[in-house]
């Protein structure tokens, strides 16, 4: 794989000097490292330099910025939307809420994020291409009345593209937000969409944050989250990313305010040579709070899965209770799904317990499900569901409950 | 209905059946009796096409041989097995499954599928028939149901169907009175002229609700002997033993 010409800092635009030298720092850290690699640990169940090598002639670097796509937006409920193509924030529309709490742009570098430590090669890679992205503030007291949509919506003339874009959402004091990010593309080569997002989520605030994969995609997909929690707020992160070939989601937390709650659950079925996978770092920072993870798995034909969880709970954060647990239902025996529980813990009155487990579907739920006239096939998609269904039945809002069990069944019985 | 011949069936080489022969004809009702490991349960099992049993001899479900087709066709054709063990499926909701597999079988034999409303209110009646609390269609399939309430689940499972040929693999066990009355109530009432049962059970006491037209004595995987439902209570007086 060759890095392209226009791989080169020279040629962004519109930029101070302290940026530039920033992104050129940032720029050397990643040709230094590369792409990562099953050496380091974090990475120990997949060779992202080998996957790229092998799906990557070259990587272009130019931002492809392309206006007037037709993009068919989600009909089942109603909702605030922004839309970003290639990465870029396009359109906005927030009819249902009062527009004067919310602040929305194009997201602009800051001086805060040049001191950004180097945290990986592919956030390296980011900071120095990153182009487009959106920035987004709810006031104070300000709870959304719908749901927000962000489609993510890329072109098809993405061919050996990486597309590198930063997201920041702000929620102040006791706002309250639904996000949905919804993929979609039409791209029929592979390119790459590496993604880093801040969140701070305030005082009493809450976000619940849905990332769905609309459609079938030759997306390699990477989005590192970092999200800050304050007092007696609420994360809610749902991953639904089935239909992309490749994905990583890392979710960095800092639960970093007392009673707060946190959640991340992911259900994925993965199909055809797809690998995907989640990694998370869960740090209680302060007594008194709850996180729970709940990551579950259908695999099948050659897919590979990975889950890495890990627990840090800081020697103040007494009575912390943290919950993780990693399922996974292998349909075939040439699927692979590894599972990394780690916790790290340096308080004495906490509650902290992981679990994990991996097997195949079970033969005598389908010779009952046989016996009373379904197919063997139709078997199998009826206890797969229901396996994945059980995240999408904690979702509390019915409509985009609704909405991913409707995706999610797109997901099994083909799109 | 049913031609069983000389029907041997191994598990890993260990013969069960020795030589079964049985004739169901439409409109009977046959009870199956035997001591432990006697091989009514495979029996059943083999009926409904179970893998994991070599099979010889013939088994004939309305003169089609049946020992090449699979599971589900053999249940859209008309047999049904009411299992002793019925499965917990988490995660599969109760009425969900009622309405996919009644409306694989219902399109299987040619008829219309129903429509969610039409199907609703058919379970309706029909469990309500059988006292099944109307919440349980909503959970997941079995999963805390009582023993009791699982089997009633089989039967109404059964009345939905409307299967041909019901094998009913000991159903009366871990059924109080008044559920064992319901159950055989509602096997009575799904009696007529063109369908069949095949009753296994250990104890007379089923047999004193639903009143079978032959009892057949299954022993060390034959069938050692067969009588009108007279038998029934003299081998609940006299116990297995005598006949081996």
């Amino acid at each position: 794989m060759n890095l392209n010409s226009e791989f080169n800092i020279e040629n962004i635009k519109n930029i101070s000097v302290e940026e530039k030298k920033f992104r050129q720092n940032s720029l050397s850290l990643f040709k230094e490292k590369g792409f990562p690699n099953k050496r380091l640990e974090e990475w120990k169940f997949t060779d992202l330099g080998k996957i790229i090598n092998e799906n990557f002639k070259e990587l272009n670097f130019n931002n492809v910025e392309k206006n007037n796509e037709n993009i068919e937006l989600i009909k089942d409920f109603e909702h605030n939307s922004i839309v970003l193509i290639n990465g870029f924030l396009k359109s906005k529309n927030f009819k249902y809420e009062n527009k004067e709490n919310i602040k929305i742009s194009e997201y602009k570098n800051s001086k805060k994020n040049n001191k950004d430590e180097s945290i990986n090669s592919l956030i390296d890679l980011n900071n120095a291409f990153f182009g487009g992205g959106y920035f987004l503030e709810i006031s104070r007291d300000y709870k959304f009345c719908k749901p927000l949509v962000v489609y993510n919506y890329f072109s098809n003339n993405l061919k050996n593209t990486i597309i590198n874009n930063k997201n920041s959402i702000v929620l102040n004091e006791n706002s309250n937000l639904d996000l949905i990010e919804f993929n979609l593309d039409i791209s029929s080569s592979n390119f790459i969409h590496n993604n880093h997002t801040n969140i701070i989520i305030s005082k009493n605030a809450s976000l619940k944050n849905y990332t769905i994969q609309g459609c079938k995609s030759n997306c390699f997909y990477y989005k590192f989250v970092k999200s800050k929690l304050d007092k007696k707020s609420n994360y809610e992160d749902y991953i639904f990313l089935s239909g992309l070939k490749f994905s990583r989601t890392e979710e960095d937390i800092d639960i970093d305010g007392e009673n707060a709650n946190c959640i991340v659950q992911s259900a994925l079925y993965l199909d055809l040579e797809n690998h995907q996978e989640v990694k998370t770092k869960l740090n209680h920072l302060k007594p008194n709070c709850k996180s729970y993870q709940k990551i579950k798995n259908v695999l099948n034909k050659k897919s590979k899965s990975a889950y890495q969880g890990k627990i840090f709970v800081k020697d103040i954060a007494q009575k912390t209770d943290a919950y993780q647990l990693s399922r996974a239902l292998l349909l075939d025996d040439s699927s692979e799904f590894n599972a990394k529980p780690e916790l790290e813990i340096y308080a004495d009155d906490v509650k902290c317990s992981h679990g994990s487990t991996s097997g195949s579907i079970n033969e005598d739920s389908i010779y009952y499900m046989m016996t009373r006239g379904i197919s063997k096939k139709k078997a199998i998609e009826l206890l797969t569901k229901a396996f994945l269904f059980e995240i999408a039945d904690s979702i509390s809002n019915v409509e985009i409950k609704n909405f991913v069990e409707k995706n999610i069944d797109r997901q099994i019985y083909g799109y | 209905m049913l031609e069983i011949k000389e029907l041997i069936t191994k598990v890993n080489e260990k013969s069960i059946l020795n030589g079964v022969n049985l004739n169901i004809k439409a409109g009977e009702v046959h009870a199956i009796m035997g001591p432990n490991g006697s091989g009514k349960s495979t029996l059943a099992n083999v009926l409904s096409g179970k893998n994991g049993y070599q099979i010889s001899g013939s088994i004939k479900f309305n003169g089609e041989d049946l020992t090449e087709v699979s599971i589900e066709e053999r249940a859209q054709k008309g047999i049904f097995l009411a299992f002793q063990y019925p499965l917990e499926i988490p995660g599969v909701n109760t009425n969900n499954f009622l309405k996919t597999s009644l409306n694989t079988v219902r399109k299987a034999r040619g008829e219309k599928e129903l429509d969610t409303l039409t199907f609703l209110k058919l379970v309706k009646e029909k469990s309500s028939e059988l006292g099944i609390d109307e919440k349980f269609l909503s959970r997941q399939l079995n999963v805390g149901f009582s023993g009791g309430e699982k089997k009633k689940n089989e039967i109404l499972q059964m009345k939905l169907l409307e299967p041909k040929l019901s094998v009913l693999d000991e159903t009366d066990s871990g059924l109080d009175i008044d559920a064992l009355r319901i159950v055989a109530d509602g096997v009575n009432s799904s009696k007529t002229k063109n369908n069949a049962f095949l009753i296994i059970t250990h104890y007379q006491r089923l047999l004193d609700y639903i009143k079978p037209d032959f009892v057949h004595v299954l022993s060390k995987g034959r069938i050692v002997k067969t009588g009108n439902s007279e038998l029934g209570e003299e081998l609940e007086k006299s116990g297995y033993a005598n006949l081996q």
